[in-house]
């Protein structure tokens, strides 16, 4: 109570910032959409999702078949090839043990979110937006479908800027604004200039498995794209479970990278 | 599942992960449990915890001299479901038989591959 009239005070003083508190926020509509047009106009909107394909239930990332060949593996060159021999020389050297710069309660962020083994996806259509939501951390993604531009500048981080359309019933999907911090997959650095372009349909010979073609770009990383294509199969009445992982985290990460297990 | 597990396990005794798994890593590797070595508990519960990210059992085990306290790890609790587990498949107190992959360091603890319940019906891989 003996700071009340502090507290006052410093309000008083930030008087432009403090006024707008409680104000609703009065954005403007995103480039390419023009005023009542959107995902954020959905009303009167809702009917044509029907003609949308039917990607109902939670998906669970799909193992190769056993003895499949290994996937492709990234082209990388310069800084980020050399980044690539260290990591690994490392690993080498460590017993086959990665080092963590992060909690294991940070999420992998694109594209790597999109290919967890354990962790099952659901797709939410709405007017003008297609909705991912992900156990693993309790992420959600949101791919913009009405039309509107990348933004100019987008904030780096886990999930990016995306934005999508549909070409018959295959959702293509462009991502930029995916943070240089996170990698393409343990141990394969990508720069500011990643791009992630994926194209998502069913399985045409199974409709209870979405494909997810994905090709990632990235002029200061990549020699060529790296293409991948990640399997989905549907449980159509499973659910996602919660997912708080401060509430169970039994893996700290000491300050020399290392995974611990209580 | 299994399937996931094993695949991990394949990888993990790999001394160079040079390859791109077929899929990304879960929460996180399986490289501190030894996936070739598999060791059976006789064992206590004390604590079930069906949690993302991982759930986990807690037994205490017999030993010469005393009692040793093992935590094991499993998959996700969305995952066990299509195993046949639930929230209540254990409680403290149940007498259960548990086969798990060590950890490498020698701590008590590791990775969940099977048990017997004590109503004698098993889960996961025990033999």
């Amino acid at each position: 109570m003996r700071l009340a009239p502090i507290v006052a005070v410093a309000l008083l003083a930030a008087a432009p910032a403090a006024a707008q508190l409680g104000a609703a926020t009065q954005s403007p509509p995103p480039e390419g959409v023009a005023e009542g047009q959107g995902a954020a106009n959905p009303k009167g909107h809702y009917a044509a999702l029907d003609a949308l394909p039917d990607w109902g239930g939670i998906w669970f990332v799909m193992a190769g078949p056993p003895g499949s060949a290994p996937a492709a593996t990234p082209k990388l060159k310069g800084e980020y090839l050399a980044r690539r021999e260290a990591f690994v020389a490392e690993v080498r050297a460590n017993d086959g043990v990665t080092r963590r710069d992060r909690s294991y309660c940070s999420p992998p962020g694109l594209p790597r979110i999109m290919r967890l083994a354990q962790y099952p996806y659901e797709f939410i259509f709405a007017p003008g937006r297609v909705t991912i939501n992900q156990e693993a951390w309790m992420q959600t993604r949101t791919i913009w479908t009405d039309g509107r531009a990348h933004e100019e500048d987008p904030d780096p981080g886990f999930m990016g800027d995306s934005i999508g359309h549909w070409e018959g019933d295959t959702l293509v999907v462009d991502t930029i604004g995916i943070s240089d911090a996170l990698e393409m997959d343990t141990g394969w650095p990508h720069s500011d200039q990643f791009r992630l372009i994926e194209r998502i349909h069913l399985d045409p010979s199974n409709p209870d498995v979405l494909v997810n073609e994905m090709r990632m770009e990235d002029p200061e990383a990549l020699a060529e794209p790296y293409e991948v294509t990640t399997r989905y199969r549907r449980d159509r009445y499973g659910k996602l479970f919660e997912f708080q992982c401060s509430e169970n985290d039994r893996n700290p990460v000491d300050e020399d990278g290392n995974t611990q297990f209580d | 599942m299994k399937r996931l597990l094993l695949l991990s396990a394949a990888l993990a005794a790999l001394p160079i992960p040079a390859v791109v798994p077929a899929i990304a890593w879960a929460h996180h590797s399986y490289a501190m449990f030894d996936m070739n070595k598999t060791v059976v508990l006789d064992a206590s519960v004390t604590r079930f915890k069906w949690q993302n990210p991982h759930a986990f059992i807690e037994v205490d085990v017999t030993v010469k001299g005393g009692t040793e306290h093992w935590a094991i790890e499993m998959t996700a609790p969305n995952n066990l479901v299509q195993e046949g587990w639930k929230r209540t498949s254990l409680k403290p107190g149940d007498k259960v038989r548990i086969w798990v992959h060590p950890l490498r360091t020698g701590a008590r603890g590791g990775s969940y591959a099977g048990i017997r319940l004590p109503d004698g019906s098993t889960l996961g891989d025990v033999s």
